[in-house]
């Protein structure tokens, strides 16, 4: 066992924000107060309270409009970078069955910004009231009752997927020799590290500038993102051979 | 693992008997919740609804808690042919609708000239609108057109409404506006 | 829709048209991506370019109101290029009627017109009849006067230069789509159309929609799997209210409403039951004495049908310019109502010129609003321009139950009838509808048992319990009425039915009372086996599995039929076109697949057994504004005249003297097109009240193109600017202390929202031309 995988083909993605919204129904997260800033993307960014975020980009490309979204949340790396700079016990469980990194209360004692930048998609936020860290915890007390993750229930066009690492790998391998009939760049991100795959149509950075971990300049704690995995890439090897 | 399962879980438990039946108000914990339990027969019932937005239908399971008799989760129906347990933004956030502080707590009165409106009694307001109905009635109603042609009508009450009204209270509707004789009868399929 | 929203997956090619599916109908998608994933073409024609166009493999952006240049072009590709279906046009479509001689069409107007009361005479749109009384054929389809003739005749303006020049699209642009939807004009392939308001909100919506419907007939891709003409229908329950009829102009089913020259049923009946003298023609409307009757019953089942015909109210005309919406808030704007009911409807924000229709409620002496939230139009008098002191009209504002606090029904697009139940309990303080309707009616009867008044027979006779329960609305009760019963014992077609036995279906209705049906297309809906609404069971066989047909779960109106037409997707044999996806087929003893359109033989009757002919109507006798769809400009439009003819606008569209119309007005350059977001709902009464939605979406905005010459942007900007500065200082909805939360416990930015749609564009009449360069800003 593998535990389980995520995999989304963003090629399906309509931005119905169904799953966005779906993640805070279950989790009777609070609504933020927003404003348009221009883009139906909203809110903002990720916070405490949003650990879902349909992302919009507009590129013009050979005169064409390419109009791409990318519904955004923890990878579930498969050797989590966040749990191995994490310094109080109890804060994160990497679950053995799913390989869900879930985030409890006790993430308050850690350091918030020794985790985010341990971090190469730039996902958890911190409460600044509580100061504790969340993120998408793969919705795992509904894997318990054999419910699928929120997002992955409410998606309507089979741009979210979940299951077995083993069969949303084969889904991916897949999809991705189907899509690149239609669109020759599309690749998938990242599948060996993380358990959220993505599938593009075109290039990453066309989406977001952490949709991919290498497409990050910014390094963090003197290492760049692909330093980071390359250093924590243990188990990822060890599961793509 | 720093946390053991056991303790994880028990952690959870806590938080899901706190939070679970609390509605809107509930103090959210976006971490390490076991949210699951509240869809436990002990704790809800469940049914089966189709969403109030747009006509595609899709099928929903709405879960009450048995003690508050308040939604406590509405979610995609999964045995659903036309949306297989998917739902749109709106969709998803029919729990809002229903557990909302917004929706006034009674009807409302505005009289003439005023500048708000007054909290009254469904008896009350009932009352006054069946008067106001039937003085209008009385006083427009036609037996006879310019031509001399018997056409019964009220020709001093309008309606506009609705598609957002089940089959059975749409036809219950139409039934009431007509025998009451209006024919200025309009609703969204026109505009 | 002919067809539903599980059928678009057998779909070759979808053309979203007046559509914006993937935001407002977003679950349809799930259906779309099915499609392409099996091959189907996707093409979005629209002025935006919308999260449906991001997933399309050809956009096309056209000027906004120039669709029917576009569709009279692709109607021109298909003749010109003999891209119909030969067979089923010639076998299903009046392509082959002889029209009268006397038919004509000069300079962009039919025979017939009138100017003065804006209307046509009908008569020489007429077909030419045999002796016999069936309409002359000419099998050849040669024949000058025959349909496909004169429809080659009409649309020979209709070339790839002049739709191009109104469009805005390439002739490139247009010959890849007309290429690739015409390619679905043979038996084995199925194209659809998905359509909404960019389409009917327009002076020749029906004609927009009947230029499709022509090209679907032309391609024989109506009665197909994959196929139709399809309305995405906007409120969750739009197609059971209309159903229903809860419009001026007819009655449950579909019937007419009285005219005030028929004094009887006898007359009634006489006026609307058509007459064919075809035996191959099922022409089904000849069984409406049945349903009119019926449908009379089921309101007063203590009175035979023909007295309480009287009962029904009459109009003066059938004609939109007396009653319909735009008239009437014309004439509440005169004073000619006392009172209104705008029950689950917001029309100071939903109806053109919101505010012409918000000064109009100023003349009511009562408004009742029933609504789950407060909205602008029960709050009208605080509104913008609104002086509250100097308005008479008294508001009763009643809080509803939401949906998942109800019992009942609801009409998706497709028109599956399908049963919500009751979840959690009304919020204290609201009560659902039914309720409210059943309560405030027998206070009426009430008064009018005690006091009397203006003829109160149809009020006091009206059998009001028949949809309660000890006092209470019960909406099974309600469904069963709908569907009918017996009110005798009664033997039809050789079976016997007692007294409160429900009926079976509309085949067993009658003309004499002895049946009651609320709406006859829902007869079979609530029968002895049961509530079929409520069914969830999603047994198959493989042919229907094979198109996603689930005729046991829900029920779909008529008689569990699910693809409308689908006598029209076989051969007079019986022996489905479509070999790989068929949804009906004779097996030599039956059909098997869908429910057909009738049980008779193949090849027997006529396969569009709705019309009185029997044919799919390429050539629309019946239309007020022509018979073949043609091209005008929208009222207000920026530009002096079309290639197509001289005539700019629809002569029949209704106007108001009083209104003042922008054309070529260089004041109003600019065209600007209203729209809605997946995350808010027609006027936003709910929407903007759920803080999840407001999140996504906060505000009301503008989109517009960067590319404007500068000083025009900048004039619209400011405009623009100005009216979300202005928002948040202007009126709020006031409720009184303890009714509701204060307003801070609100979120702020609802508030924002809901002021600034106060300042609706509407009421500003701005008009930007569309962007020719769609990215956002």
């Amino acid at each position: 066992m593998n535990g389980k995988s995520f995999f989304v083909d963003l090629t399906k993605c309509t931005a119905c924000r169904g799953c966005q919204v779906a993640c805070k129904q279950w989790k009777k997260l609070p609504a933020e107060e927003t404003v348009n800033t221009g883009t139906h993307q909203n809110p903002p960014d990720l916070s405490y309270n949003t650990i879902r975020l349909v992302r919009f980009k507009e590129e013009v490309v050979d005169k064409k409009i390419r109009w791409n979204f990318f519904p955004e949340q923890c990878r579930h790396c498969v050797d989590p970078p966040c749990v191995g700079y994490s310094e109080v016990e109890g804060s994160m469980i990497h679950d053995p069955d799913t390989g869900a990194v879930v985030y409890t209360e006790l993430t308050k004692q850690e350091n918030y910004e020794d985790i985010l930048s341990s971090c190469p998609y730039n996902i958890p936020r911190v409460d600044p009231e509580t100061g504790v860290i969340s993120k998408c915890d793969m919705c795992i007390d509904r894997l318990r009752i054999g419910l699928r993750p929120a997002c992955v229930t409410s998606c309507p066009t089979g741009t979210m997927n979940f299951g077995d690492r083993e069969e949303m790998m084969d889904l991916a391998e897949k999809a991705l020799a189907t899509v690149q009939k239609k669109f020759p760049e599309a690749e998938l991100v990242d599948p060996y590290e993380t358990r959220v795959i993505y599938l593009t149509a075109y290039p990453a950075q066309e989406y977001y500038e952490y949709l991919m971990a290498d497409a990050a300049q910014t390094p963090r704690k003197g290492l760049t993102r692909k330093q980071l995995f390359a250093k924590l890439g243990g188990a990822a090897a060890r599961m793509r051979s | 693992m720093t946390v053991n399962r056991r303790r994880f879980l028990k952690l959870s438990a806590t938080a899901a008997a706190m939070t679970a039946f609390g509605g809107l108000g509930c103090q959210h914990t976006a971490p390490a919740v076991d949210r699951a339990t509240m869809l436990k027969p002990e704790w809800t019932k469940q049914t089966t609804t189709i969403c109030c937005y747009c006509a595609v239908g899709c099928g929903l399971i709405v879960n009450t808690s048995l003690k508050t008799k308040k939604a406590v989760n509405v979610e995609g129906d999964p045995d659903h042919p036309v949306n297989e347990g998917s739902l749109c933004a709106k969709g998803a956030s029919i729990y809002q609708l229903a557990e909302n502080e917004r929706r006034p707590e009674g009807p409302l009165y505005r009289a003439p000239f005023s500048k708000e409106f007054k909290q009254v009694s469904w008896k009350w307001a009932l009352e006054q609108i069946a008067h106001r109905v039937k003085k209008s009635r009385d006083e427009t109603f036609a037996v006879k057109n310019d031509k001399g042609q018997t056409v019964n009508r009220t020709e001093g009450i309008a309606s506009l409404g609705s598609a957002a009204l089940d089959n059975e209270e749409c036809w219950a509707f139409q039934t009431m506006l007509r025998s009451l004789g209006l024919v200025y009868i309009e609703h969204q399929a026109r505009i | 829709m002919t067809n539903h929203w599980t059928d678009i997956k057998n779909s070759d090619c979808i053309l979203i048209m007046g559509s914006n599916a993937a935001e407002n109908h977003p679950i349809s998608f799930k259906w779309v991506t099915k499609a392409q994933e099996q091959g189907a073409k996707l093409i979005h024609v629209d002025p935006r370019f919308t999260r449906t166009s991001a997933k399309a493999d050809m956009w096309a952006g056209l000027r906004s109101g120039s669709d029917i240049a576009v569709l009279g072009g692709l109607i021109k590709y298909i003749l010109d290029n003999e891209l119909y279906f030969e067979e089923y046009v010639q076998n299903y479509t009046n392509a082959s009627f002889l029209v009268n001689e006397d038919y004509a069409f000069d300079n962009g107007v039919f025979a017939g017109y009138d100017p003065k009361t804006r209307t046509y005479d009908k008569s020489s749109w007429a077909f030419q009849m045999e002796e016999n009384g069936v309409p002359k054929q000419d099998p050849t389809m040669q024949d000058p006067n025959c349909v496909l003739q004169l429809m080659k005749k009409h649309y020979e303006r209709y070339s790839l230069e002049n739709a191009s020049r109104m469009s805005g699209l390439s002739i490139d642009e247009l010959k890849e789509l007309y290429s690739t939807y015409a390619a679905t004009g043979t038996g084995d392939k199925a194209g659809t159309i998905m359509y909404a308001m960019g389409w009917t909100q327009h002076t020749v919506g029906v004609q927009n929609i009947r230029a499709m419907a022509m090209v679907q007939l032309l391609l024989g891709n109506i009665g197909v799997a994959g196929g139709g003409v399809n309305a995405l229908r906007g409120e969750s329950n739009v197609q059971g209210s209309t159903d229903h009829c809860l419009l001026y102009h007819i009655l449950p089913g579909y019937l007419k409403t009285p005219k005030s020259w028929q004094d009887s049923l006898a007359a009634y009946d006489k006026d609307y039951t058509p007459v064919s003298n075809d035996p191959e023609s099922a022409n089904w409307w000849s069984n409406y004495p049945k349903y009119s009757a019926s449908l009379i019953k089921s309101m007063w089942l203590n009175d035979d049908p023909a007295t309480a015909y009287n009962y029904l109210p009459r109009l003066d005309t059938g004609a939109a310019s007396e009653y319909a919406w735009l008239t009437l808030f014309d004439k509440m704007g005169k004073g000619k109502f006392q009172g209104l009911f705008a029950w689950g409807m917001n029309p100071a924000c939903s109806g053109a010129n919101a505010g012409k229709n918000r000064e109009a409620m100023a003349n009511l002496d009562w408004l009742v609003n029933v609504n789950i939230f407060p909205n602008e139009t029960g709050w009208f008098w605080e509104g913008p321009d609104m002086n509250p002191e100097t308005i008479k009209t008294e508001v009763f504002f009643l809080p509803c139950a939401v949906s998942i606090e109800k019992e009942g029904s609801v009409t998706n697009s497709g028109r599956w009838m399908q049963w919500r139940y009751k979840g959690p309990e009304p919020k204290k303080g609201t009560m659902p509808d039914g309720d409210i309707m059943y309560e405030l009616m027998k206070e009426i009867q009430h008064l009018y048992e005690k006091e009397g008044g203006a003829y109160p027979e149809p009020v006091t006779r009206l059998t009001w319990d028949a949809i309660a329960t000890d006092g209470v609305f019960d909406a099974h009760k309600v469904a069963k009425l709908i569907n009918g019963f017996f009110t005798k014992d009664t033997m039809v077609k050789g079976k016997t039915f007692k007294k409160g036995q429900q009926v079976p279906s509309f085949a067993y209705l009658q003309d004499d009372g002895s049946t009651c049906s609320g709406n006859w297309l829902y007869c079979n809906s609530y029968t002895d086996k049961g509530n079929m609404a409520a069914r969830r069971d999603t047994t198959q066989t493989p042919m229907q599995a094979n198109i996603g047909l689930f005729p046991n779960w829900s029920w779909c109106w008529p008689v569990n039929r699910r693809v409308l037409y689908n006598r029209a997707s076989v051969d007079l044999k019986g022996q489905p076109y479509a070999k790989n996806k068929p949804v009906i087929k004779w097996d030599g003893t039956k059909w098997v697949g869908d429910v057909p359109d009738g049980g008779w033989k193949p090849g027997t009757k006529h396969a569009f057994i709705m019309r009185k002919h029997g044919y799919g109507q390429l050539f629309g006798p019946g239309r007020a504004d022509g018979p073949l769809p043609e091209y005008y400009e929208p009222l207000e439009c920026p530009v002096k005249e079309h290639p197509y003819s001289g005539q700019l606008h629809n002569p029949t569209a209704i106007a108001f003297a009083e209104e003042q119309k922008a054309v070529c007005d260089p004041r109003y350059p600019l065209v600007c097109s209203t729209y809605r977001v997946t995350e808010h709902w027609q006027t936003g009464v709910m929407t903007r009240n759920i803080p999840w939605l407001v999140e996504t979406e906060p505000q009301v905005f503008c989109e517009m193109s960067r590319n404007w010459p500068s000083s025009r942007a900048s004039t619209t900007a400011t405009r623009l600017s100005w009216t979300a500065c202005a928002a948040p200082s202007g009126p709020s909805p006031s409720l009184p202390q303890g009714s509701s939360p204060s307003p801070s416990t609100a979120t702020p930015s609802i508030r924002s929202v809901c002021l600034a749609l106060w300042l609706d564009v509407a009421q500003e009449r701005r008009r930007l031309r569309q962007p020719a360069d769609p990215v956002r800003r």
